[in-house]
């Protein structure tokens, strides 16, 4: 017990066991080296301009786009267990909150750290929120994301305030506690702006007339990737969850919530992506049978280029849509570890492909005549950025659980028993 | 897009989404600010220390939480629901009369039958002119000695129940000590007087109520004897095999002797700190 072990152990909570400090500093430092590399490429892309990426003016999205795309959907476990705890009152689902909380916050924020790359002209941010383009799609994107992370941000502060050292100062103790209180209000707030900024994201891609690819119609002003994208966010948000705290419970050796809230959250995931995989397929169906001949093409055109074949439509719905929802329904495989947790990274795939898929696919496809099939690799400072991304989460998370209590304590039994 | 801005026109389009997007903003805004005004009235009327000091006892292990009946013997099992508030708890009638069944050798500590004693380690001494001295027990006077700094509240201050009532430096450890009841200080000691406060209580002492959330009795030897186990097992070798204990007194001034422990650790455990 020497005294370099115990460096830190006043911001640990008291009964949370932890790893030695220096350990804690080893598992830190390749993420760290690894942080270092995507700010030093984003300070190229922000410095020396957006050439520094392969993206042009026809490949316009690319790996950043699918990056935010995918951890938006990911971090939807944020608002929907907030939406299931304190809107439909779901409590067995308590002991996740925090750590939904944490993860929605590193997704939300990483997306818009990339998302301030992309646009590539920071000091100009604001232009979005003073020349707003009310027809855009984007616009309630940006709009919408700017204020869940705000929403992240305040729930995020309670967790914060409740360290062992920043709870001695008795104002933020008593501010956590009042914030604490109104969080119902932040999570109507959040599954609201959740609900417009996922399905807009979807919707961006539907309303490419353009892009015959991703073109859909559907209902009102919203076409129908509106609808799917929110299906699938939340239906895999509880997912990622679930791999989040199995990935942790494996680092840490230590059971960190109960069985029966994967359990239940695999159940949730479950419904939902069969919802999802039905509404999909249906909606799959429609496009290629009218929604794409009305524009002038044939349905298998779009499968002729490879690697986009027709075993990438059969992958997303089938393999990582069908499979994992029903493994995640049926009683017995459900009840199996193994089947659960593999399950929800089948889902999780899933969702990432969709949105890859949506992204690079619909810009690679020809629409016109004189156009080539188009490829893209993206730039070291892209997969530097991209890599900068997921060494913040890990590093943040890393923090958050190692200082803050993410998990709830075992408390011990509050029964008394009067002697006789 | 906005007046001012060229080619500004309204549309209905313009009208909706700015009105649900402000409506989001305001909604955000008016939370934050109520939860900071309610944070502001709860100083105002007291009940912050309250409030820290509730959320402080959720998060203390239940070998911490423990009623005081359960250390007397009376109950098999039980964890305070009150914060250690008997003055408030609906079943301390119903367990007071039971018979204490709690061991009551001696512990090779002073602990006077005329005080009540705070979990957090300090006790209270009711003084015949309604005021009451405050101070150390010996288990807590055991392990640190003397402190190498004492930072007291002034006279004249206000002081609430399970606040930090004075701070203490030994070894580079802060210890922040938790007041065992509430009142005015009207005088200071320190380590060379065996007492650091004495307070005119806000209620009055020799209502029996006033003092029934402080340990005495048999829930002293309850709980002590469970601290005592308790520091056994800290203070031992972290990889030792299991071992009989075999009696003996605490030693003085452990902090120095043993200073390789996990004091941090010890210490949160002694004054209650999560």
């Amino acid at each position: 017990m020497s005294s370099t072990v115990l460096t830190d152990s006043r911001w640990i909570a008291r009964g949370a066991e932890r790893t030695s400090f220096s350990r804690f500093l080893a598992w830190l430092a390749p993420w760290s080296a690894m942080l270092t590399l995507g700010v030093y490429a984003a300070f190229l892309c922000l410095y020396r301009g957006l050439n520094q990426t392969n993206m042009d003016n026809r490949f316009a999205f690319g790996l950043w786009i699918f990056l935010d795309l995918g951890i938006i959907a990911l971090g939807a476990g944020a608002f929907f267990t907030g939406f299931l705890v304190y809107i439909l009152k779901r409590a067995e689902l308590r002991p996740i909150l925090n750590t939904a909380v944490v993860v929605g916050f590193i997704c939300y924020s990483g997306a818009v750290a990339i998302l301030m790359i992309d646009v590539g002209q920071p000091l100009r941010a604001w232009f979005t929120f003073w020349h707003p383009n009310t027809h855009s799609m984007l616009t309630e994107v940006t709009f919408c994301i700017s204020c869940y992370l705000l929403v992240l941000c305040l729930e995020y502060i309670p967790i914060l305030l409740r360290n062992r050292q920043l709870r001695r100062l008795p104002s933020f103790l008593v501010f956590e506690h009042q914030l604490h209180n109104l969080v119902p209000v932040l999570a109507g707030i959040g599954t609201f702006l959740s609900f417009f900024h996922q399905g807009s994201l979807g919707g961006l891609y539907g309303v490419l007339r353009g892009r015959p690819f991703a073109f859909r119609h559907g209902f009102f002003i919203w076409p129908s990737t509106f609808f799917l994208f929110i299906l699938s966010a939340i239906a895999t948000g509880p997912s990622f969850l679930m791999l989040v705290t199995a990935t942790v419970e494996k680092v840490t050796g230590k059971q960190l919530v109960p069985q029966d809230v994967f359990r239940r959250l695999g159940f949730i995931s479950g419904i939902l992506l069969g919802i999802y995989v039905a509404a999909k397929s249906i909606d799959t169906l429609i496009w290629l049978n009218f929604t794409s001949p009305a524009e002038g093409f044939a349905p298998w055109t779009y499968y002729i280029h490879k690697p986009f074949g027709t075993p990438v439509l059969f992958a997303e719905i089938v393999l990582f849509g069908l499979i994992p929802a029903f493994l995640l329904l049926y009683r017995k495989t459900a009840a199996h570890r193994g089947w659960l947790f593999s399950a929800a990274a089948l889902a999780c795939i899933g969702v990432l492909m969709n949105r890859f898929v949506l992204t690079v696919q619909t810009l690679a496809l020809p629409t016109l005549p004189f156009d080539d099939f188009l490829t893209y690799t993206p730039s070291w400072q892209e997969v530097a950025s991209f890599g900068g991304v997921i060494a913040y989460g890990v590093i943040v998370y890393s923090l958050s659980y190692r200082y803050l209590s993410l998990f709830p304590q075992p408390k011990g039994e509050d029964a008394h028993v009067p002697r006789s | 897009m906005f007046p001012g801005v060229d080619g500004f026109h309204w549309t209905a389009g313009h009208i909706i989404f700015l009105c649900l997007f402000f409506a989001v903003v305001l909604t955000i805004a008016l939370t934050v600010i109520s939860a900071m005004r309610r944070t502001i009235g709860d100083f105002r009327s007291h009940r912050a220390i309250d409030l820290c000091w509730h959320a402080d006892f959720a998060d203390l292990p239940a070998t911490d939480r423990r009623c005081r009946h359960e250390l007397a013997g009376r109950v098999i099992s039980r964890i305070c629901p009150n914060a250690f508030d008997c003055r408030n708890c609906d079943k301390y009638s119903e367990f007071a009369v039971l018979p204490a069944k709690g061991m009551t050798h001696d512990l090779g500590l002073n602990y006077s039958s005329d005080r009540f004693y705070h979990r957090a380690h300090t006790w209270v001494k009711p003084e015949e002119d309604g005021t009451v001295t405050i101070g150390l027990d010996e288990f807590a006077d055991h392990l640190i000695g003397r402190p190498d700094s004492v930072k007291l509240p002034g006279i004249g201050s206000e002081i609430d129940l399970n606040q930090s009532a004075w701070q203490m430096k030994k070894n580079g450890k802060e210890i922040s000590v938790r007041a065992p009841i509430e009142g005015t200080v009207i005088a200071v000691g320190g380590p060379k007087e065996n007492w650091y406060l004495k307070l005119r209580p806000r209620m009055d002492v020799r209502d029996p109520k006033t003092l029934r959330h402080l340990l005495r009795g048999p829930e002293v030897y309850g709980w002590l004897s469970r601290e005592l186990e308790r520091l056994q097992l800290q203070l031992g070798a972290p990889d030792a095999a299991p071992t009989l204990a075999d009696g003996g007194m605490l030693m003085p001034n452990l902090m120095d002797t043993v200073p390789r422990a996990d004091w941090n650790t010890v210490l949160a455990d002694t004054f209650l700190e999560v």
